[in-house]
């Protein structure tokens, strides 16, 4: 008869149970629960009070009806959407400056590092900077003069019909970078044989393009696609914040701008924290279609 | 002694408890420094803001925790607030039961809703009548007979005119204009002349609530009447409660205002000033040292905003200043309070103006030390005059500020709103604000028949 150690019948039990792979990560789960789960929750709750300092009476979803009956929540949520229409800008220029880099032009190198440069400024700094080059007597404007192009020396960011284009343009300069990198490392790492099989069937330079490397780019166009479209969604406040604090007017409110503004200036995070949730469920609304996509894409490509 | 055993009789220890005690209890008075009891080994913390518009201020906050700390043992731990987060901080801070011992507080309706949510205690009975009467933070800082303030240094908004350039468009250069057609005369001059009439920034907004306060008021009796606008009282679509806004859009629209008005800061509009770029421009005391010390103190006069308005606050300075108050939630009000009084002893009074040029609020302050003739006057006319009125924007709350003051002057200068529509716009912003602090609502309502007082 053999006896086992007590280490070994421990070690033995745990290996046959069917849980136990989920008792190893409960830790590691239960603290992302804390971290991620906790404040979702929260936000949720708080959304339903009004809240005065950490807490408040219960009043049902009062705070979204002040929200969708508030004009500037409703400009913000505008303003939101119309920044998305740089995601694809992003996305095709990012492509096309990419594909230029890997062709290897005289320079590449320099070319890179210059189109990476400004997504690692920081954003107060470029906005600061950009406030001023923008302004009406400002370093633009004073050089448009200077070449005759007075028609096009415009208040970028005074007036109520440039402001939201203006930060839209800082924006996608600032993003541009990562989009390059990100396509131009998926290119470098592509087999060069299928552009060499490709060029030796006669296939011209858009036509390489179009069919054999923007499909090999698909998995990284969606990703960045998705990382664009939370940008333009939930990370512009910076951008806004420094240029022109939603203004002229309302003109550049964004519904991050509008969370602040609750939060900290109004004191209703009640009201903050339904716009939250909001711009949490339009995000989830946005990302879930791409997702199912792209796990459709992988499935055909498996298939 | 090695190897003896040391016996104490039972007397004997009593004798050495007894004394031991009479020690302990007088030590903190022989060691000179701590001359309280409660005070050695407290530690308060503070809250505070004021370097961004009065360089200097740090440095006299940090002498006078100091001198304070080596007198009494008591340590204090200052933080220099963000101007965007003064307020949040606080409030936030209180709600979870973690309030700085002394904050700074602005005047008005920023801090009186911190009043009506319980987190500022009421100074009376902390600080003698008299320091808190000497150290007024004006009838904006009384909520049902109790102070929670006291004046720290003026914040007062004042216009700045150029007199070289008034005395070469053929004006009274000791004389500024004092209705609204003196003004738009004036304005007409200049402009014929080649001189931006008005400077000043919009692009962050600020400029907006200044030019309400001091064109709004002029219209009014009492500040009680802005309060009634607010609460729902009176109505912002009234010809006379935003004919401010048309006035805005007059001087707009005949080009008397520099072009990039919406394009820039608060701040670079106001150095146009400086710069020699324009003939008035509106500030708040703690800048006008460096406007004057730009242009050339000789060259810069001191006005009142010649709004035109038919109310009893026509033509009155306006009067306003920072100050400081003490948590609700503070376990050493007194402590607090003691250091609050010691802010002002005379010779720290003094420091405020010596180090950092701010003008001291005490009405013990005889400003002899003031020996530049416009500071004097900026003193007589904006600080001690009893005829200066209460700064009416401080009665609205934040929203007003950013949906409504900032807002409408934007839009009246992108040619989006005239004078009406941004009296319509206000009245929905009250509005709004009105069904989302239903909670603050009566409190102000108790505040307007307060200042109606």
């Amino acid at each position: 008869m053999i006896t086992l150690g007590k280490t070994e019948r421990r070690a033995r039990m745990l290996r046959t149970k069917p849980w136990t792979p989920y008792l190893y990560l409960a830790p590691v789960s239960l603290l992302m629960l804390f971290v991620f789960g906790y404040p979702l929750i929260a936000i949720f709750d708080f959304s339903t009070r009004r809240i005065r300092g950490a807490s408040g009476p219960f009043i049902g979803l009062e705070n979204y009806r002040q929200i969708f009956k508030d004009e500037v929540f409703q400009q913000a949520i505008l303003h939101n959407a119309q920044l998305l229409l740089a995601v694809p800008i992003l996305v095709i220029v990012g492509i096309v400056l990419a594909v230029l880099l890997y062709e290897r032009v005289a320079g590449w190198r320099i070319y890179r590092t210059i189109l990476f440069a400004p997504f690692i400024i920081a954003i107060p700094v470029i906005g600061i900077v950009f406030s001023n080059m923008l302004s009406l007597n400002g370093a633009v404007n004073e050089l448009l003069r200077a070449v005759g192009l007075d028609f096009l020396a415009l208040d970028w960011l005074g007036s109520a019909q440039m402001a939201l284009w203006s930060v839209m343009a800082i924006i996608i300069w600032h993003e541009m970078g990562f989009g390059v990198v990100l396509f131009l490392a998926r290119l470098l790492s592509l087999n060069e044989e299928i552009q060499e099989a490709a060029r030796i069937d006669g296939a011209g330079w858009w036509q390489r393009l179009w069919y054999v490397t923007i499909p090999q780019l698909k998995d990284v166009t969606e990703f960045y696609a998705v990382v664009s479209v939370i940008t333009m969604l939930a990370w512009v406040f910076p951008f806004v914040y420094v240029m022109t604090r939603g203004g002229p007017g309302n003109a550049t409110q964004v519904m991050e701008l509008y969370i602040f503004n609750f939060a900290f200036r109004n004191s209703l995070p009640g009201i903050a924290s339904a716009v939250a949730v909001i711009l949490f469920l339009i995000t989830l609304a946005l990302m879930i279609p791409l997702f199912q996509l792209r796990a459709r894409t992988e499935m055909e490509g498996i298939e | 002694m090695s190897g003896e055993v040391l016996r104490i009789s039972r007397r004997d220890f009593i004798k050495l408890a007894a004394s031991s005690a009479i020690a302990a209890g007088i030590y903190p008075f022989m060691r000179g420094a701590p001359n309280t009891a409660w005070a050695a080994g407290e530690n308060l913390r503070m809250w505070w803001w004021g370097e961004q518009e009065a360089p200097g201020l740090e440095k006299w906050v940090k002498d006078s925790v100091a001198m304070f700390e080596k007198e009494t043992g008591v340590t204090i731990e200052v933080t220099l607030q963000d101007t965007t987060t003064v307020i949040s901080e606080f409030q936030t801070a209180s709600a979870a039961g973690n309030a700085p011992d002394i904050q700074f507080l602005w005047n008005g309706i920023y801090h009186m809703e911190s009043v009506w949510l319980g987190y500022l205690e009421p100074l009376n009975g902390l600080i003698s009548d008299e320091l808190l009467k000497e150290a007024d933070a004006t009838v904006l800082s009384i909520y049902q007979g109790k102070q929670y303030r006291l004046g720290w240094y003026a914040a007062s908004p004042m216009w700045l005119y150029n007199k070289e350039m008034f005395d070469k468009a053929g004006l009274n250069a000791d004389e500024p204009p004092t209705t609204w057609e003196g003004l738009l005369d004036a304005c007409d001059k200049l402009k014929s002349k080649g001189f931006t009439p008005i400077v000043g920034g919009l692009k962050d907004g600020p400029w907006g609530e200044w030019y309400m306060g001091h064109a709004l008021g002029p219209n009014l009796d009492t500040p009680a009447e802005a309060l009634q606008l607010f609460i729902g009282e009176l109505d912002w679509r009234e010809p006379k409660y935003h004919e401010h806004w048309t006035k805005l859009e007059q001087l707009w629209k005949a080009g008397y205002m520099n072009e990039d008005m919406n394009s820039i800061d608060l701040y670079p509009g106001m150095d146009y000033f400086g710069a020699g770029k324009g003939a008035m421009t509106a500030i708040v005391i703690p800048t006008l040292g460096k406007q004057a010390s730009m242009l050339g103190a000789e060259k810069v006069g001191l006005m009142v905003f010649p709004a035109g308005g038919k109310g009893k606050m026509n033509n009155k300075p306006i009067r306003d200043l920072q100050g400081l108050g003490i948590s609700s939630q503070s376990q050493y009000k007194e402590i607090a309070a003691k250091f609050l009084e010691f802010l002002h002893t005379p010779e720290r009074v003094q420091a405020i103006w010596t180090d950092s040029k701010a003008l001291p609020t005490d009405a013990s302050w005889d400003g002899t030390a003031i020996e530049d003739p416009l500071f004097r006057e900026a003193w007589k006319t904006w600080v001690v005059n009893p005829d200066a009125v209460p700064y009416i924007s401080n009665l609205m709350p934040v929203m007003f500020w950013t949906d409504a003051m900032f807002v409408n002057s934007q839009k009246i200068i992108a040619g989006e709103y005239n004078g009406e529509q941004a009296g319509e716009n206000a009245q929905a912003v009250a509005t709004k604000w009105r069904e989302q602090n239903p909670d603050l609502l009566e409190h102000y309502q108790i505040w307007a028949e307060d200042l109606k007082l």
